[in-house]
């Protein structure tokens, strides 16, 4: 009698629990509408915080087409608030026999060590910022948009202009670089990073369908006007301040400069590599 | 965390000049490897074999019980370790564990890591898999009472634990297991259960879906739900030399990712990636086994849909995992016929596996098994037929033979677009010679021969050729020479600077040294790129090459 008053009360207490469910209704979440950015220029004082993506890839990674998919998406959300860089470093970014490029570069070697390899691909690095709860900068897919989202929202520390100069004549470029403090940044140890992307390249790529030939690869690093981690900014960096930086570069005959970018962003130096803001413009 | 470390230790040491009131034990697991470059095989562009050179790993547990009161702790030692991402330096360490438990009657309380399981684990397996960086331990509270005789009732509340972190979603749940004797012989036993596990998400992932879904097409993007609800009923029958399993489980509907998932972005392109959707999910497993007078038979079936489980969904690969599926094939040990693994697919998957042993004399034993895995749309993922023939004389030698012919799905399990169904065929031996009472000696020998593709070229790697001897002095000493040759290379195998396949050898040498409860080893290792499975959790284990070294004891 015992044992069936036991069972017995523990299939009761089981039915409660059960029928109690249907009415755990929840108000779910409200998902914002997209393209809410409209991808034009605007001026510095209006900038917002910009944030970086630096997305990892090969042309031998069957995954990433998926991820650079994902970041045009995120760009028609973001408009000109993110900025993305695609970084072709890594086991998948040998060059297939057939390609015509190789876009591999000697500071895409550097960055994959610096901020450590992806696990697993598709991957990206937002904001260089090792995110609370996150044991590395490498990010997967699933959760750029999280995080780009969460460092949108935040008031940029220091604003970015550019002004870019270029000959055709000699294919030269000249690269001017504003930082416009929003409060004192004195005391940190920041540095500047001046990249060349170049967008719309089309050349093989592996896909899920297998290999594609006419691929478009879309804001791949070409090179870096600074060190691979950034050039010292060694000017006190006060608001009202606006210290310039000047670059020079030959702007190699095989790139089409009509799709060239120039991003700079500022970013912390150490163990935290955050970077605060971040801004590109066409090069030409 | 660090309070409940000192607290620990100050206990024990106050405690140390009286022995009989508690009981102090303990296991040391360490690590080290010297890593090697080696651009050929793909043992190389890591931090280790860059410049770091060397890594190590290292697990000190110690327990201590008193006065019904358990105690328990673990130091974790990660420096530039490849464990966490193969391709990476991992660097951390300290408390990675800790617990407290304590009886009280027919209560029982638990806090701080816990380990545990419901029915098989497939809404709830909280577990530690170190070789594949798997640590899925709750921190938080737990409960148990027994009610009656028969019942035990548990309840437990926490977050999974994440590296020296813890998720941020709530894990909670409520099981009841049983144990009936029924018939009028009393011989038919009963061990009926029940499990409930609740997920809720956290704001922080909750926000993070919400802006991925945004870039989603209005006709792709769902709900998102907080909470998921994963239910489970098992039962094991036993009679006799019969005993039959059965566990179906359902999970409301969750928040899921695809890493196959097809969709139009809103640039209009189609791209095949990992992708979020919402779906319920369910699982029916059942396995039925007999074993009488040296015969064996076993049946498995499992049938799984949309069931992963996992503590958010931006997790992928073994991260976040709330849950296990049991694996439906069998576990090979052998180097060449361990090389094709199927790791358990948990949006979609339908198996079954059969096992028959029959012991014809002392001297002759036969084990056959078969297994078969397709997805739901009956697409072939995993087939293997695998014989195993072991011939005695007692005390003398042993020899085991056989065959292994499996079909591997590389699309699905090394995510490779356009590969073909891979072929394989494995004899192979395994013969033990005892020279003396104390010393052995083993010879392992395999061949591997895989089939072709539409060009002519040979599946994966190809084929491959392993032999191994192995040379033991009990109790201490244990000498392995090993070579694993791939002697007609294939599709992927490396190539020299003018393109052609290489025919190249992975040989091992390991030391090891036993002295009572302490274990040493030493081992030179040149290892081909592969995956390595436990229970069906598998991951990529990159090429190796170098010097590993490795301590453990007990006490």
């Amino acid at each position: 009698m015992k044992k069936i008053t036991q069972t017995g009360v523990l299939f009761v207490f089981l039915g409660l629990l059960l029928s109690s469910f249907p009415s755990c209704e929840e108000i779910p979440p409200v998902i914002p509408s997209g393209q809410n950015n409209p991808d034009t220029a605007i001026d510095v004082s209006q900038q917002k915080r910009q944030v970086l993506i630096e997305e990892f890839t090969g042309v031998r990674c069957v995954n990433c087409p998926a991820g650079s998919a994902e970041i045009q998406d995120l760009l028609l959300v973001y408009g000109e608030q993110l900025v993305a860089i695609s970084i072709h470093a890594g086991e998948y970014s040998p060059p297939l026999p057939e390609s015509m490029y190789d876009f591999r570069t000697e500071e895409g070697d550097q960055l994959i060590n610096f901020l450590g390899a992806p696990f697993g691909y598709p991957s990206a690095v937002v904001n260089r910022k090792l995110f609370d709860g996150e044991f590395s900068v490498q990010l997967s897919k699933a959760k750029w948009a999280g995080y780009i989202a969460q460092e949108a929202a935040e008031d940029p520390r220091v604003k970015i202009g550019i002004e870019t100069t270029y000959s055709d004549s000699n294919r030269s470029l000249e690269v001017k670089v504003t930082l416009y403090p929003q409060e004192d940044l004195s005391a940190e140890d920041l540095r500047l990073s001046v990249a060349i992307t170049e967008d719309g390249i089309i050349d093989y790529q592996v896909t899920p369908d297998g290999e594609v030939p006419d691929y478009e690869h879309r804001h791949v690093l070409r090179d870096m006007l600074t060190a691979y981690d950034g050039d010292p900014i060694t000017e006190a960096l006060l608001p009202g301040s606006s210290p310039v930086f000047t670059y020079s570069f030959q702007v190699p005959a095989d790139w089409n400069e009509e799709h060239c970018h120039v991003i700079a962003f500022v970013s912390k130096a150490g163990a935290d590599k955050d970077v605060l803001q971040v801004h590109q413009v066409e090069m030409k | 965390m660090k309070r409940f470390f000192y607290a620990f230790l100050v206990m024990v040491l106050c405690t140390g000049g009286l022995p009989a009131q508690g009981q102090l034990s303990g296991r040391l697991e360490s690590f080290g490897n010297f890593f090697l470059r080696d651009s050929l095989i793909g043992a190389a562009n890591t931090p280790q074999y860059d410049h770091q050179l060397y890594g190590a790993e290292a697990w000190l547990n110690l327990n201590y019980t008193i006065k019904g009161f358990e105690f328990r702790t673990r130091f974790d030692l990660f420096n530039n370790s490849n464990l966490l991402n193969p391709q990476d330096s991992y660097t951390a360490q300290g408390i990675g564990y800790w617990y407290v438990g304590k009886e009280i009657d027919r209560f029982k309380v638990e806090a701080g890591y816990l380990y545990d399981q419901i029915g098989s684990g497939i809404i709830y397996r909280a577990y530690e898999e170190r070789a594949l960086a798997i640590d899925q331990a709750l921190l938080g509270l737990g409960l148990q009472y027994r009610l009656g005789d028969n019942w035990l009732v548990k309840a437990f509340t926490g977050r999974q634990k994440q590296q020296f972190d813890a998720y941020k979603s709530i894990i909670k749940g409520l099981s009841a297991e049983g144990f009936i004797v029924k018939g009028e012989d009393k011989k038919v036993f009963l061990v009926p259960g029940f499990g409930i596990v609740n997920r809720t998400l956290d704001d922080g992932s909750m926000q993070s879906l919400v802006s991925s879904l945004a870039t989603y097409r209005k006709e792709d993007q769902f709900s998102p739900t907080y909470n998921t609800y994963a239910f489970s009923f098992y039962n094991t029958l036993t009679r006799g030399a019969l005993s039959w399993y059965v566990e179906a489980a359902y999970k409301t509907r969750d928040n899921l990712s695809d890493p196959f998932g097809e969709r139009v972005t809103l640039s209009g392109d189609t791209v095949v990636g990992p992708t979020f959707f919402q779906a319920p999910g369910s699982v029916l497993y059942t396995s039925l086994s007999y074993a009488k007078k040296g015969f064996g038979a076993s049946l498995e079936f499992k049938r799984t849909q949309n069931f992963s489980f996992r503590t958010r969904p931006q997790e992928s690969l073994n991260r976040g995992l709330i849950n296990f599926l049991p694996p439906m094939t069998r576990v090979n040990t052998y180097r060449l016929t361990a090389r094709y693994a199927a790791a358990t697919q948990d949006l979609g998957e339908l198996a079954y596996q059969a096992d028959v042993s029959y012991k014809f004399s002392k001297r002759l034993r036969l084990n056959v098994n078969f297994s078969n895995i397709t997805d739901l749309d009956n697409l072939l993922l995993y087939r293997e037929l695998y014989s195993e023939l072991t011939f005695k004389k007692p005390r003398k030698w042993t020899l085991v033979g056989g065959l292994q012919w499996l079909q591997y799905n590389q699309e699905v399990y090394y995510f490779k677009p356009d590969a073909p169904l891979l072929q394989a065929v494995t004899p192979y031996f395994d013969y033990l010679y005892k020279l003396s009472r104390k010393a052995s000696i083993r010879f392992e020998g395999q061949y591997m021969k895989v089939g072709k593709d539409e060009k002519g070229e040979l599946h994966d790697y190809g084929d491959w050729v392993f032999g191994l001897v192995e040379f033991a002095v009990a109790p201490h000493w244990t000498f392995t020479v090993s070579d694993m040759y791939n002697i007609q290379p294939g599709h992927n195998s490396p190539v020299d600077d003018q393109g052609n396949k290489l025919a190249i050898h992975y040989p091992r040498f390991d030391i090891y040294y036993s002295q009572g409860p302490t274990r040493f080893s030493l081992s030179y290792v040149k290892q081909v790129e592969g995956i390595i499975c436990s229970g069906g959790v598998c991951r990529v284990e990159p090429a190796f090459s170098g010097v590993k070294l490795s301590v453990s004891s007990s006490f």
